[in-house]
């Protein structure tokens, strides 16, 4: 459903030069299975989730969202996604149901439909209380919450979640995870993106560990254990990330 | 910059709206937005008047201190003042009371004396005028009077006209005095009466006024209205981060930038059109109350209905241009902060277009209709003071600049959007030597839009310069040869060719020296004969359009002459062969590759024309070299070499030089080509439009064919810039 090949992005940087923030990277995401993409800060991965949502484009390889190009088809690919990152923010001055209201507009919705999604979808999250209060005086959970309605709006197949439990409280972050099981279970196929490795012992069905732009490995967490024969999730990303990096294939 | 493939799909509607819409709501729900547009106006103008009432009561005049030192004759019989010592009403002019003080020095003081000390007077600011009486003595007949006043000092000045002014009317009716004696009458002196009479109604004063101001007015807040949102609506949402969240939404990157500047036009209209009403509004009722007893107070009324609704009709377009600029210019920025800053520049560029038309003596005309926001303020000028006929006839002109530059704009406000490395700038911390370094280590083939900007900045700056220090005419050949060549290789060629050594990799693929396909450089060949004679012809028409001024006529001939006197291949050599080939190299090559950058072809075309147009000092010239400078661009795109535009622009200078001589010794040119004028030697008009039908058709066919050699198409696939964020790995 999600297919990336050999995905690269490199930018100009005064200070460092020619910067590749993500160098040949290559997965795929299977609907009803959550895809964990596991790293410290800087390793790429928001790069590559951007690159996803059309809003970068790549200097080189393909992704594709149910067959649809990212750099060709890009209109396509964001009416089939869902995108919490922490860069999306929210609007300050307007209510979360206004907020949803916009975006399932955007997205062509209308009358009694966009009307009963965003009612159910207010439910479902638990936000009947601050759904007519500006998005300024809300809480971070709440924020986020407005948010992940905002991505849910269009019933999208496919959900990516940038580092989407960073700066949420424990309560708020366990009932995150639990909605992302949730939507796994109902077929969305989703990319959970973040550095803290218990949420990806958790709920990851396959991990890719990137650094520097690439990916070291990648596998399913029994995968991965057994290839690199160590049971301590911690310890096993530790010693990834502190092998010399691999050379790329293609390389001269 | 990159275009996403899918954003070529017409922007819909609905989306639009939507976008507009929200941006709106979002604005009016801004206090600070809110309090720009709508509350300032409204508190500001009543603040401002009633400021202006407060000061008026001090600016009112108060009373010049004026001493006349010294006795005017027949005072008795003519007396200056009336007894309370003020000055009689019809001296003074005015119902205001004027007092002067007369002084009577003793008699044995030396004059020198009297006049240090009414000197010293002055100076202390014990009077502020004083009038030194000399009476007649044995060797003249008239009364001396020297007005003493200080220029330095407003009072002073004001004071020392008014004792003029006061004494010339008391000599009047002195002179009448004397002659009346002798039996005479005063209108032998005073053989004309004269009166100035304004015969214009009372209304049009009023528009004459507004007519001057309320553009201005108008333009400086629509300028200041749609920076404000802008800066809110796209750096604000960049430092708020919710502008990721709506390009990540099914919204299209232009459906996006078109909502946003139609509500930022929305505020720029908004916001000038309250200001100018409460302007309007608070200036009718403060010169009211100002000048209730005087005439002037019909003179600024309300401007009529009319004035206001051609105001509008000005108003719009300009204001959808100042939108766009400034979205452009705030995306740059990466916070609201920093989008404060680039205000000013904005400001900077914008205020001359607007201050310019206010100048006096500044009227409408095929000249002043070619500057953009000028042009349209002197439209909406000219209708205001009912001028419609002259109106009409430029307004096509207007129109057309207005919509050229909006046009530009938009897409360049569009393309910024489209633009990764605008719209997710890193907030690096920036430093000289790291900026230096980079320039240099990260260097491409080819120039960049910027670089090229720059080179053409410095070409522009050092001719400007050059022309400022050259004020003498050359005298003869040799100097002439020296004030074309040298700033031909030191200000035109040098910048570029230094650039593409420091900036860029390669000095050939930056200068476009590639050779093109055998057909494009025969075409040009044919070009650079057949093209002349429409040349000429098009130059005829610029003079005709605009004619030359006397001073530029007078100026041209010594340098033709010279021209003329010097052998004709030493002439084409110099003012042929060297300019084209330094011009060439700076303009289609450095200049052109720069702007060419990722997918500019008519950015390239026309911005480098505009820059050579610009490098010409006389405006005919510029205007007759934008035209060559559009068509040398699009050869070179079309050939991808510099070497056509080269052979083009070399022949049409010889062929210009070789017409000027004006002599022919073939019959055969005599009979079928050339034809003398009354401009000098010109072509005859069935060769004009045999040449320019020969033109078209190489102009076609370098439309039609493959052009490119293969090795340049080679060099040119490998060497496109991509944009910043988009360099290929160097895998």
């Amino acid at each position: 459903m999600i297919a990336v090949e050999r995905l690269s992005k490199s930018y100009d940087d005064v200070q460092r030069g020619r910067f590749v923030a993500v160098d040949e990277v290559s997965f795929s995401v299977r609907p009803g299975e959550i895809f964990g993409l596991l790293g410290p800060n800087g390793a790429g991965k928001t790069t590559v989730l951007r690159i996803l949502s059309t809003v970068l484009r790549p200097t080189a390889g393909t992704a594709k969202v149910l067959g649809y190009d990212v750099t060709t088809q890009g209109a396509m690919v964001r009416r089939l996604i869902g995108f919490v990152s922490n860069n999306t923010a929210i609007y300050d001055r307007m209510t979360a149901a206004e907020i949803v209201h916009f975006f399932g507009r955007l997205h062509g919705m209308q009358g009694s439909l966009l009307r009963d999604r965003s009612e159910a979808l207010f439910q479902q999250l638990r936000m009947e209380d601050f759904r007519d209060v500006p998005c300024a005086k809300l809480s971070t959970g709440m924020k986020q919450k407005v948010s992940i309605a905002r991505a849910l709006i269009h019933d999208p197949p496919v959900l990516v979640f940038d580092e989407a439990t960073l700066g949420l409280d424990v309560l708020v972050a366990r009932s995150l995870l639990e909605l992302i099981r949730q939507l796994r279970d109902a077929g969305k196929c989703i990319i959970f993106s973040t550095h803290i490795m218990r949420e990806v012992e958790r709920l990851c069905d396959s991990i890719a560990v990137m650094h520097q732009g690439r990916i070291l490995d990648i596998g399913s967490l029994e995968q991965l254990r057994s290839r690199h024969a160590e049971e301590d999730f911690e310890e096993l990303f530790f010693g990834l990330l502190s092998r010399p990096l691999p050379i790329p294939v293609g390389s001269p | 910059m990159m275009t996403h493939q899918d954003d070529s799909q017409r922007p819909r509607w609905s989306a639009v709206q939507l976008v507009y819409l929200r941006e709106m709501r979002d604005q009016l729900r801004d206090r600070r937005t809110l309090f720009t547009i709508v509350v300032l106006p409204i508190i500001l103008y009543p603040l401002l008047g009633s400021l202006l009432m407060q000061i008026a009561q001090f600016a009112r005049p108060q009373g010049s201190s004026i001493c006349l030192i010294g006795e005017l004759p027949a005072a008795d019989q003519l007396p200056l003042v009336d007894s309370s010592g003020n000055v009689l009403r019809q001296y003074s002019g005015s119902d205001q009371p004027l007092r002067i003080t007369f002084h009577k020095p003793p008699l044995d003081r030396p004059a020198a004396e009297v006049e240090a000390n009414a000197k010293e007077w002055i100076f202390s600011g014990v009077v502020h005028a004083v009038g030194l009486i000399a009476p007649a003595g044995h060797d003249r007949s008239e009364v001396q009077i020297k007005v003493l006043f200080s220029s330095g000092s407003d009072e002073s000045r004001i004071a020392g006209e008014r004792l003029a002014s006061v004494l010339k009317g008391w000599e009047r009716d002195f002179a009448h005095l004397q002659l009346a004696a002798q039996g005479m009458d005063i209108g032998v002196l005073q053989p004309l009466a004269m009166e100035g009479v304004d015969i214009a109604p009372p209304q049009a004063g009023g528009a004459s006024f507004w007519s001057k101001l309320l553009p201005f007015v108008m333009l400086v807040w629509a300028l200041t209205g749609a920076f404000y949102p802008a800066v809110d609506l796209v750096a604000g949402e960049k430092e708020r981060g919710t502008l990721e969240t709506l390009l990540s939404s099914p919204a299209l990157r232009s459906e996006i930038v078109i909502g946003k500047w139609a509500a930022v036009t929305t505020f720029s209209i908004a916001t000038s059109v309250l200001n100018v009403l409460s302007m309007l509004l608070t200036g009718s009722l403060v010169t009211r109350h100002l000048f209730a007893s005087d005439a002037t107070s019909a003179a600024v009324g309300l401007p009529t209905f009319s004035s206001l609704l051609w105001l509008w009709v000005a108003l719009v377009p300009l204001a959808a241009l100042f939108s766009a600029l400034a979205l452009a210019v705030a995306t740059l920025a990466r916070s609201s902060k920093e989008g404060q800053y680039y205000l000013m520049p904005l400001m900077m560029m914008g205020l001359p277009l607007v201050l310019f038309p206010m100048m006096p003596g500044i009227e409408l005309n095929a000249g002043t209709s070619l500057i953009p926001v000028s042009g349209m303020f002197l439209l909406a000028r000219t209708l205001i003071e009912g001028h419609y006929l002259l109106a009409l006839t430029h307004l096509p002109l207007v129109v057309m600049i207005t919509s050229i530059a909006l046009y530009l704009a938009t897409r360049w406000a569009a393309r910024q959007f489209e633009d990764e490395a605008v719209l997710f700038r890193g907030s690096d911390q920036w430093t000289l030597t790291d900026w230096v370094r980079h320039v240099h280590r990260d260097r491409f083939d080819e120039p960049t839009v910027l670089q090229s900007l720059g080179c053409a900045a410095v070409i522009l700056i050092g001719l400007f310069f050059a022309r400022l220090v050259v004020h003498q005419a050359p005298q003869n050949f040799g100097q002439l040869t020296k004030l074309v060549i040298l700033p031909q290789l030191g200000l035109i060629l040098a910048p570029a060719l230094l650039m593409s050594c420091m900036l860029t990799r390669s000095l050939r693929q930056s200068l476009n020296l590639r050779l093109p396909a055998g057909g494009a450089m025969g075409c040009a060949l044919i070009l650079g004969v057949s093209l002349h004679p429409t040349y000429v012809a098009l130059s005829h028409m610029i003079r005709g359009f605009y004619p030359l001024s006397s001073e530029v006529q007078a100026a041209l001939v010594p340098f033709e002459q010279l021209v003329n006197s010097a052998p004709l291949w030493m002439a084409i050599f110099v003012l042929a062969i060297v300019p084209a080939v330094c011009e060439e190299l700076a303009f289609r090559g450095f200049v052109f590759t720069g702007l060419r950058q990722n997918d500019g072809g008519l950015r390239a075309i026309v911005g480098t024309a505009a820059l050579f147009a610009l490098s010409h000092a006389v405006f005919q010239q510029s205007v007759a070299a934008l035209f060559m400078g559009l068509l040398l661009g699009w050869v070179t795109l079309r050939t991808g070499s510099l070497l056509p535009a080269l052979m083009i622009h070399a022949s049409n200078n010889a062929l210009s030089l070789s017409l000027g001589r004006g002599e022919s010794s073939s019959p055969l040119l005599t009979t079928y080509v050339l034809e003398s004028t009354e401009l000098g030697m010109s072509y005859q008009e069935g060769w004009t439009l045999f040449t320019a039908a020969l033109s078209l058709c190489c102009l076609f066919y370098l439309s039609r064919g493959q052009l490119v050699s293969q090795r340049a198409a080679k060099s040119l696939a490998s060497t496109s810039i991509p944009a910043l964020q988009n360099i290929k790995t160097l895998t």
